[in-house]
């Protein structure tokens, strides 16, 4: 079967410019939105839950579902830490574990308004831990047992006197900013200090979570289990994959669902954009229709041409979508995780997942929206498409 | 008769305009949606009272004042009284039934919110019972809770050692007739809390998350907030004493530029639906040359063939527009019932009714501008002829 | 008596892909009240762009275009289109009715520029369209009406303001013989019995018959031949041909 030759679509796509360019423009503006509520996603994504390690565990008090309403008692977390052979040993022969102190506090942001900013007050070992993955980008690391502090990356130019010689105020105690660090994951919108200073100056008594590093990151199925049912130190235990996970949820089931609800609203808006489109390119080209029909091409032919033409302009729409969602790329913000009530800071990520699901979708708008259209051209009598010239 | 001719000839082509039409409703009911959540988030702040005043922690949202400073506070010169918030943060059954719990000081927190409806019998019996509580409408509906029901109530800041669930039996339903207070919360004893914590009943510690004091008629809202600062500046705790409005705001501003990015979703919106009608538009006008050549050699003015597109290009818009807005209004309970646990207080009010109706007006006068321009210079001659 | 429709040194000229056509030359033509012209001539010899002129929907280049008393060359194009409503009647050759309206209310249009009620609107154009024999037809849409039956709707529209001038451009063009020849009847009563004055462009010589006075023109220029096939001397104001 003969197939419409190639450059009759696409001229046909030149002639009624200012149709054809409105239509690309109207789906370009709907990719562009989709395509940016997902960069979000996958900014936010990329943030938290890539970076959990399934070698490290998080210990907090048995029923809190976050570090924020855990209390772990010193003596407690103490025994526990010594009396856990799951936990590996560091290169001093002694348990890689570390208890921190967490508590969200209220900060003033650079550009006015408040948000809550986590603080964590943090062992010796906490740094042995994370290794290579936190560094110290300017300034030194804090002294333990004084009234220093380092900040995360993201919140120096976001939250005020944050950044190195600074003084931040934690109840009446005043901290000296003695660094920045920076770090993948979440800790680089945090304030790291010493623990026990930072339990005295919030008048806290118990730490809020213990961390430590796994001999054997597959066994930790039956160490999770055994502390639940451990009479002396019960605790919850999770991966801080698993974790990070965990406080995300809300927050990644909201966008999902945001990004859902615009997919398909806007989906149907666009849908119904393209077959107008390519009703009124039906009307115009009525008589030409007829006379490809007369010439001996096959109805099938003609859909086919049609389908063609619907893809090509969803195809351009979605690439200009792409392009207006690009610039996006990097740009920092914000929000609160109501999970947690901490902000959150992260980057739109424009992931090649991102320009796949936007160019995706937008073939799929053109082959939809066409879909009548091109049935109609298709299902037209030779003799009936002439007349109407 | 130009109405006449204008629905008719809309009804010419039913599935393009129809088609029109209909990208306008989702676009229009996307747009009042996201309006409504945006409006819904200010209107706590705008509908605050300044004679009533929040007392937190300096320091942290998570950080309870000492109960001592009740009495401290209501010393203060200005204050009529304080009364205790503690936030219980409980879930109801599961997880994913959340909504707000406070545990509260009965005798001075109807007092505090005239604005609260409920009904007199009712809040005697909350008041008389120790383990009694009030809900909220929007929950009682949600969850089907009624007078007499007991709720189960999982603590997670103040767990139960063996893990059981806190009961509070519904002692009334309340509806708030501002939006300052939404319909979504579980009010109960702060001193029953009190009493399991030091009964040792529950793990926790005795504290007060926020302490609400009414500023005295006649006395100035400012000075009593900064004499309760002053009052605390050396600890244990420093405070921040906010107004209502301040508070709420406080709120919203923690939600960064999720306001932002709702608006800059509802421009693009706006944007893809404003081509989309103008495309239908530029064709509507195409197909109108002759009609319009002929009523300009009648006699028409070029005037009033531009009004004809204009109207032509409202009615299309508007009637997208209209069915969406009445179908977001019929969605109202239904979506304020969803979003208890992250909006609470949803609502589609008149204002945001409107804004979407200027939107649907806009777009429809915007998009009729173009073709009706053309129009209205045609010549007769070239009308009838059907070329420019 | 003044003539009804006075033309004085009329002149019109088109661009046409880069050149100049000089449709109408310094034309002078008189017409009189109560008659009925049959405008003739071969291809592009200027009719319709005449018809055009005395109907007011063109002006000229240069001249006086003078309609019972009126000069419309100096008019701007709003009160021209008021002058074409209170005054003219148009038939055109493809009919040119709104397709999305009945018999009745395309007869209607026009009286909408009126200060009628809506009762007084429908009954007048009732009243057309009995004239017309169609009053039977009035809430049918022009795809239900035959092309005879189309145009005699457009005539009716074209009396339904009693115009001073009803300016038909090729009536029958697209019409078989016999709807031909019931148009042609009808504009001839209308004359006839109504007095109304009528100006047909036409080149068919068969239709011209209908005519009281036949109006060549050729290249723009004039030449003027009675019903007889008389030809007076050209030009010249006042001089009535015999009907």
């Amino acid at each position: 079967m003969a197939l419409v030759p190639l450059n009759y679509t696409v001229r046909s796509l030149f002639t009624r410019r200012s149709t054809t360019i409105l239509t690309i423009c109207s789906m370009g503006a709907t990719v562009a939105v989709l395509a940016g509520v997902l960069a979000l996603q996958q900014g936010f994504a990329t943030m938290f839950v890539e970076h959990g390690r399934t070698d490290l565990v998080v210990l907090l008090r048995p029923g809190a579902t976050s570090e924020g309403e855990s209390a772990f008692p010193r003596d407690r977390s103490d025994i526990l830490i010594k009396s856990s052979p799951e936990i590996a040993l560091g290169s001093d022969g002694q348990p890689l574990a570390s208890a921190e102190v967490y508590l969200a506090v209220r900060r003033f942001k650079v550009d006015g308004g408040e948000t809550n900013v986590p603080i964590r007050g943090v062992q010796p070992k906490t740094f042995e831990i994370h290794g290579d993955d936190l560094q110290i980008v300017d300034g030194r690391n804090f002294q333990p047992g004084t009234d220093e502090v380092i900040v995360g990356q993201s919140l120096v130019g976001r939250i005020r006197n944050c950044q190195t010689d600074a003084t931040i105020m934690l109840n009446t105690t005043p901290f000296k900013v003695v660094g920045v660090f920076k770090s993948k994951g979440s800790f680089r919108s945090e304030i790291w200090g010493d623990a026990d200073r930072m339990l005295s100056a919030l008048n806290r008594r118990s730490f809020s979570r213990l961390i430590a590093v796994l001999k054997d990151p597959s066994k930790v199925e039956a160490f999770s289990e055994r502390l639940e049912n451990d009479k002396q130190v019960p605790a919850k235990l999770q991966t801080e994959k698993a974790y990070l996970e965990s406080q995300t949820l809300a927050l990644s089931i909201t966008f999902f669902f945001l990004g859902s609800l615009l997919a398909v609203i806007m989906g149907i808006a666009a849908v119904f954009t393209g077959t107008n489109a390519m009703l009124s390119a039906l009307t115009a080209r009525m008589g030409e229709i007829g006379i490809l029909m007369s010439v001996g091409y096959r109805p099938f032919a003609i859909f086919l041409a049609f389908q063609l033409e619907a893809i090509v302009i969803g195809l351009a729409g979605g690439l200009l979508g792409c392009l207006l969602v690009l610039p996006l790329n990097g740009i920092q913000t914000g929000t609160t995780n109501f999970a947690t009530f901490t902000e959150v800071a992260f980057a739109f990520q424009t992931t090649p997942l991102v320009l796949a699901v936007a160019i995706g979708f937008s073939i799929f708008l053109g082959l939809f929206g066409g879909g009548i259209p091109a049935i109609r051209a298709a299902r037209m009598k030779p003799t009936e498409a002439l007349r109407r010239v | 008769m130009t109405l006449k001719i204008v629905l008719r000839n809309l009804l010419a082509h039913p599935l393009r305009n129809f088609l029109t039409s209909g990208a306008v409703f989702f676009a229009v009911f996307l747009l009042s949606f996201l309006q409504a959540v945006v409006s819904t988030l200010d209107a706590g702040v705008r509908s605050a009272s300044t004679q009533r005043l929040w007392v937190q922690s300096a320091v942290s949202l998570f950080v309870d004042l000492p109960l001592a400073y009740e009495s401290k506070i209501a010393t203060v010169e200005g204050v009529e009284w304080a009364c205790k918030w503690q936030w219980f943060g409980g879930i109801y059954k599961e997880e994913s039934n959340f909504f707000a719990q406070f545990g509260v000081d009965p005798e001075t927190f109807r007092k505090s919110y005239p604005e609260i409806i409920v009904d007199d019998e009712h809040y005697k019996n909350f008041e008389g019972n120790r383990t009694g509580c009030l809900v909220g409408k929007d929950i009682a509906l949600k969850y089907g809770f009624r007078v007499g029901d007991t709720v189960p109530i999982i603590g997670r800041i103040f767990p139960r050692p063996d893990g059981s669930p806190w009961e509070f039996k519904v002692e009334g339903i309340y509806e708030s007739k501002t939006a300052v207070v939404d319909q979504g919360t579980l009010y109960f004893h702060f001193d029953y809390l009190k009493e399991a914590i030091e009964s040792g009943d529950t793990d926790g510690e005795i504290g007060v998350g926020v302490y609400l004091a009414k500023v005295r008629d006649g006395a100035d809202p400012g000075q009593v907030q900064s004499a309760i600062n002053a009052m605390f500046e050396n600890g244990p705790q420093r405070v921040n004493a906010t107004t209502e409005a301040e508070f709420g705001r406080q709120f919203v501003s923690m939600l960064g530029n999720i306001p932002l990015l709702l608006r800059s979703i509802g421009g693009a919106v706006l944007v893809a639906i404003f081509f989309a009608v103008l495309n239908t538009m530029l064709t509507i006008g195409q197909e109108r040359t002759r009609d319009v050549g002929i009523m300009k050699a009648i006699g028409f003015q070029d005037g009033a063939v531009f009004r004809l597109m204009i109207i032509e290009s409202l009615v299309l818009s508007l009637s997208g527009g209209l069915v969406a807005l009445g179908v977001a209004k019929l969605l109202e309970p239904g979506m304020r019932m969803a979003l208890t646990q992250q909006f609470p207080g949803f609502a589609m009010s008149t204002n945001t009714l409107l804004v979407g109706l200027a939107i649907a007006a806009g777009i429809g006068v915007l998009a009729g501008l173009l073709p009706g321009m053309r129009i209205r210079n045609l010549t007769p001659l070239q009308g009838l002829r059907g070329q420019d | 008596m003044p003539h009804l429709i006075d033309l004085k040194n009329v002149s019109r000229t088109y661009q046409r892909g880069g050149e100049s056509l000089e449709v109408l030359q310094q034309l002078d033509l008189e017409m009189e009240g109560g008659s009925f012209y049959a405008l003739m001539g071969p291809s592009g010899s200027g009719k319709t762009t005449l018809l055009n002129l005395i109907g007011g929907l063109d002006q000229p280049d240069s001249g006086q275009v003078v309609v019972d008393g009126e000069d419309l060359a100096t008019m701007t194009s709003k009160e021209l289109a008021q002058w074409r409503a209170d005054k003219v009647g148009f038939v055109f050759q493809g009919f040119n009715l709104l397709p999305v309206l009945t018999a009745l209310e395309n007869v209607a249009l026009p009286l909408q520029l009126t200060p009628l009620s809506k009762t007084q609107r429908r009954d007048q154009a009732r009243h057309a369209l009995d004239l017309v024999g169609l009053g039977d037809r009035e809430n049918h849409r022009p795809r239900e009406l035959s092309g005879g039956q189309e145009q005699r709707v457009a005539i009716a529209r074209a009396i339904a303001m009693d115009p001073t001038v009803v300016l038909a451009d090729e009536p029958t063009g697209d019409l078989d013989r016999g709807s031909a020849e019931q148009v042609l009847v009808l504009l001839e009563r209308l004359n006839k019995e109504m007095g109304k004055t009528i100006l047909m462009v036409t080149h068919d010589p068969l239709a011209a018959e209908h005519a009281r006075e036949i109006v060549h023109l050729d290249k723009g220029r004039l030449g003027r031949r009675d019903a007889n096939g008389n030809v007076p001397v050209g030009g010249n104001a006042g001089e009535d041909a015999p009907s």
